[in-house]
């Protein structure tokens, strides 16, 4: 189980998340999340551009996946063949997991979610995902957190004009997300799937359209993977068995095969409201009678929908945690600046994730900013108004700059001096992949400094004085508008040109006068080594590959 | 000519041409046969350099032609050259970029001068002559350097091949003597000549009056024959010097790496196991996987058991096709598996040849990778038939 130890005495929120090692050989001590602190974002159960090693380095405790980014079609009739958790699989054995249904980088709007189901994006298409679905998935994953299925309001409005929910779906959506938790605590502590009798017709009923939906999503999607020449497609024998209407029994978690406990996995209970007052207080009070080990605010709607002010926000967040009990941990969707982070964690927030050095790093920005210490060890700590709060790469005037992005810094990238500006320049022009490696080694670093240095200025006592501080000489986060540098648009249009050019040469002739014909404009043929699993075009199968 | 190089040959394989040496070069010892991976632009696909130098290897390729454009000549004279630019503390070798005229582009005029081609990046004219490529070479500052060639695809027949090979020679000529640090950097001449014998011949005998420290064959793997091919490699390292290290450019996948070190070639260089690595191909001992596909869906094998790299110690095929092709990361980790498999293949090869094994190794080699012997390539037979390997006759009817 989880614990959640708070430090009492500070005016501001200061605690420690930990798992207990478990029994056996194979299980390792994990790592623990200091709080205000974070998870690490991660997209397909990798924290973007990390590899494990360079994951490694990075001094953060935990790390948040995303169900609809690891669920593929065959799931969760699959996930039975997993003998195995999802650490293992991710290779996270050291990190607190919690698992989240979406992602939570940025808001998407997806179909409504019904009493049924909440509608998830996988790579794999849009997937409606049930309640016993979720069973079945956490009971195979075992994460160290699950954060309870829930009805997030997620979707597009039919009336444009309305940018925020009505109070029905509010409440609706309030009401829902008490029933479900109260059937995940129940199915968590070993009981049934928590259906009355009329939710049990209408889900074998769903679920058989459910599942003939799905074996067409499961068709399409082989078909679709395959590559040619491989021979037989790959199925597995529960894919088959979904391949027709099936006896209800096998749809919904099947008897002969009881799931695995997942009785020692911690459940955060989301808490809404949307923008109702009423509705915030009531949905946190109730949520705060039930034996959860945590609560998730999830603001990213409310931040989207740019109908509120970022402090009306926070103050949401505020609003929720009053009613919220104090010895147990508090995680923020949605709340990503380092300002607002600061803003939020007098709000009572706990936890964030790592999309903003994420966001960071995909637009080609180093971060500078520090809290308390200065970047440069040595230098005055006078205030100064307005200092850069990052620098962009792509900008022509780092492209002779050879110095690290941020001189002290003891980030794998700046270390030592190794990494230059003018070589991360360089490596973004030309279009190569260690540009977000290195940046994003970067921006995580910064960003858990960030977090060690406020809390050690909570324990000081001289956080709300730093807060203030920070404010002057970071100012406030200009919005993303989505808009890419000029630079990276000239790169992209020449790569385009480049392809278009080399159409000719890489498929056959090099009309180069002086040069006679040469059939690949590439060092190798293009015929070798198929896609199979075979050496070469010329070998015979194995009986394996027609597995 | 001034040599930076040491070539200690440690063993020699007693049955074919193959030896195990070492190469010294300025920034360190490259043992060999040696596998160079190819970071084009200053960077190997993502992968970092602690991670390179984590894999075992000694020395990768940076592309002249490329560099030259960008960052450009005066940013790499300011940084002090490639290696500091790219945080690169080990060797690196670099080409002349003329194969950049063969490979990349739709129009090239060759003249005595030199190559004049248009910038595929922005369509600007560039002349690369022998001169500007020593310069740009030497900016760089890579341990080896290559002279710049009058590059002929293997398949041009007549005329034009001997033309070439005189003007290769002509060219090394001014290499050498454009050449401004010897005393840091080694020039390797590329013996030219088309399948041609009597050129071939004729060019390692012109090249090797000029005693550069080492040699390289030029102008194969354009997709000849590879019966034709090896036939070359073969002849070449018959008549070149073999008290320096000989170079096969562009050379490539498993099976021709075990030929190649079996006709007595030490270096090789390749963009294959790392490009594959971008469409999600893993290599392995016994073949190709590539990691798209569904049918990996729910396998939870590593790559390749026994590969001690960072993928396969980590994740199994059934995480990997989630995330090839998708997510940056699964291009790095099967780049970084790719080149494990390249390097460990080459570090087996030589442990073997220091042995006096290497037969049993190369029988053992194409049994794993094409279990039929029916499946056996020909020329790789026929080729090591002529190395007194028997891949057919199996193992008793080899020395």
């Amino acid at each position: 189980m989880l614990t959640f130890n708070q430090q009492p005495e500070s005016g501001i929120r200061r605690g420690r998340l930990s798992i207990p090692k478990k029994d056996g050989e194979d299980s390792v001590q994990k790592r623990v999340i200091e709080t205000p602190g974070c998870l690490m974002y991660s997209a397909k159960g990798s924290v973007p551009h990390l590899t494990p090693d360079n994951v490694r380095l990075q001094d953060f405790g935990g790390v948040n996946v995303s169900m609809e980014h690891l669920l593929q079609n065959h799931h969760p009739a699959g996930l039975k063949n997993w003998d195995f958790d999802l650490a293992k699989f991710l290779h996270l054995e050291e990190f607190i997991l919690l698992c989240q249904l979406r992602d939570t980088s940025a808001f998407t709007k997806l179909a409504p979610t019904t009493d049924r189901f909440v509608t998830l994006t996988t790579f794999q298409g849009i997937r409606q995902f049930t309640l016993q679905d979720y069973f079945e998935v956490v009971s195979a994953y075992r994460p160290d957190i699950v954060i309870a299925f829930t009805d997030n309001i997620a979707e597009t409005f039919r009336d444009p004009s309305t940018v925020l929910p009505g109070k029905k779906r509010v409440q609706r959506s309030v009401d829902r997300s008490l029933k479900w938790l109260d059937q995940t605590l129940r199915v968590r502590a070993g009981g049934e799937g928590g259906q009355d009798e009329a939710e049990k017709k209408a889900s074998k009923n769903e679920s058989r359209k459910e599942q003939r939906k799905k074996a067409r999503f499961q068709q399409t999607a082989e078909t679709s993977e395959v590559e040619s020449g491989s021979g037989s497609n790959a199925t597995t024998p529960a894919s088959t068995r979904a391949a027709t209407p099936s006896d209800p029994a096998t749809t919904t978690q099947t008897k002969e095969e009881a799931p695995r406990s997942w009785a020692d996995v911690a459940v955060f209970a989301q808490v809404h409201g949307s923008d109702l007052v009423s509705e915030r207080v009531r949905s946190a009070q109730e949520t705060a009678k039930r034996d959860v080990d945590g609560f998730v605010l999830d603001v990213s709607g409310l931040v989207e929908s740019k109908s509120m002010t970022k402090n009306a926000v926070l103050n949401c967040i505020k609003v929720s945690t009053d009613h919220l009990p104090t010895d147990k941990p508090r995680l923020v969707y949605g709340i990503q600046t380092p300002e607002d982070v600061l803003k939020a964690i007098t709000m009572g927030a706990d936890l964030f994730d790592t999309s903003y050095p994420f966001h960071l790093t995909e637009d080609g920005k180093a971060s500078l900013y520090y809290f308390k210490q200065p970047a440069i060890a040595g230098s005055t700590t006078t205030t100064s108004i307005g200092e850069q709060r990052w620098i962009n790469l792509w900008d022509d005037e780092h492209g002779d700059k050879f110095v690290p992005l941020l001189d002290g810094c003891e980030c794998y990238a700046c270390k030592g001096g190794r990494h230059t500006r003018a070589y991360i320049n360089h490596l973004l022009k030309t279009h190569e992949m260690l540009a977000t490696v290195l940046l994003m080694s970067h921006n995580m670093h910064q960003y858990s400094k960030f977090f060690a240095s406020v809390r050690q200025s909570i324990e000081d006592g001289t956080f709300q004085k730093e807060s203030v501080l920070f404010n002057e000489r970071f100012g406030v986060e200009p919005d993303r508008t989505g808009e890419i540098h000029a630079a990276q648009a000239i790169v992209e249009a020449s790569l385009t040109r480049r392809a278009n050019r080399l159409e000719g040469a890489e498929e056959g002739v090099v009309e180069a006068i002086g040069l006679g014909p040469s059939p690949a404009g590439t060092p190798v043929p293009q015929k070798r080594h198929s896609e199979d699993m075979t050496g070469h075009a010329d070998k015979k199968p194995k009986p394996e590959d027609m597995a | 000519m001034k040599s930076a190089l040491t070539w200690d040959v440690l063993a020699k394989c007693s049955t074919t041409k193959a030896r195990a040496a070492v190469l010294t070069l300025p920034h360190g010892p490259v043992n060999a046969p040696v596998f160079m991976p190819v970071g084009t632009q200053g960077t190997l696909k993502g992968i970092t350099p602690e991670q390179i130098e984590g894999l075992g290897c000694q020395i990768m390729l940076n592309n002249t032609y490329h560099l030259g454009l960008r960052p450009g000549q005066e940013l790499l004279d300011q940084c002090g050259g490639a290696h500091v630019f790219q945080g690169w503390n080990r060797n690196l070798l670099t080409d002349s970029g003329g194969f950049q005229m063969v490979s990349l582009l739709k129009l090239a005029e060759i003249t005595e001068d030199g190559v004049q081609f248009e910038s595929p990046h922005d369509g600007s004219l560039m002349l690369l002559t022998p001169e500007h490529s020593m310069s740009l070479q030497n900016s760089i500052g890579a341990d080896i350097m290559m002279q710049l060639d009058d590059v002929v695809s293997s398949l041009t027949t007549g005329p034009r091949v001997e033309e070439a090979m005189w003007r290769s020679i002509r060219w090394l000529d001014r290499c050498i003597k454009a050449h401004k640090k010897p005393e840091t950097q080694n020039l390797f001449a590329i013996i030219q000549g088309g399948l041609d014998p009597n050129l071939r011949k004729v060019c390692i005998d012109e090249m090797v009056k000029r005693d550069t420290p080492g040699y390289a064959i030029g102008g194969l793997s354009g997709g000849e024959e590879k019966d034709k091919f090896w036939r070359v490699v073969s002849q070449c390292t018959d008549l070149m010097p073999r008290n320096k290290p000989i170079y096969c450019m562009g050379v490539g996948y498993a099976e021709d790496l075990v030929v190649c070190v079996a006709l007595g070639v030490d270096m090789f260089d390749c963009v294959f196991p790392t490009r594959t690595a971008r469409f999600g191909n893993a290599l392995t001992s016994k073949g190709t996987l590539s990691l798209r596909q569904a049918k990996f869906k729910d396998d939870f094998r590593p790559i390749e058991e026994g590969c001690d790299c960072i993928a396969c110690k980590s994740y199994t095929r059934a995480y990997l096709y989630t995330v090839v092709t998708k997510e940056t990361v699964g291009c790095h980790l099967i780049s970084i598996h790719n080149t494990a498999y390249q390097l460990r293949l080459m570090r087996q090869i030589r442990e073997s040849v220091i042995e006096d094994r290497f037969p049993q190794f190369i029988h053992k080699f194409f049994k794993d990778l094409f279990v039929e012997k029916s499946a056996y390539p020909e020329w790789a037979v026929n080729a090591l038939k002529s190395v007194n390997v028997d891949l057919m006759g199996g193992e008793e009817a080899s020395k």
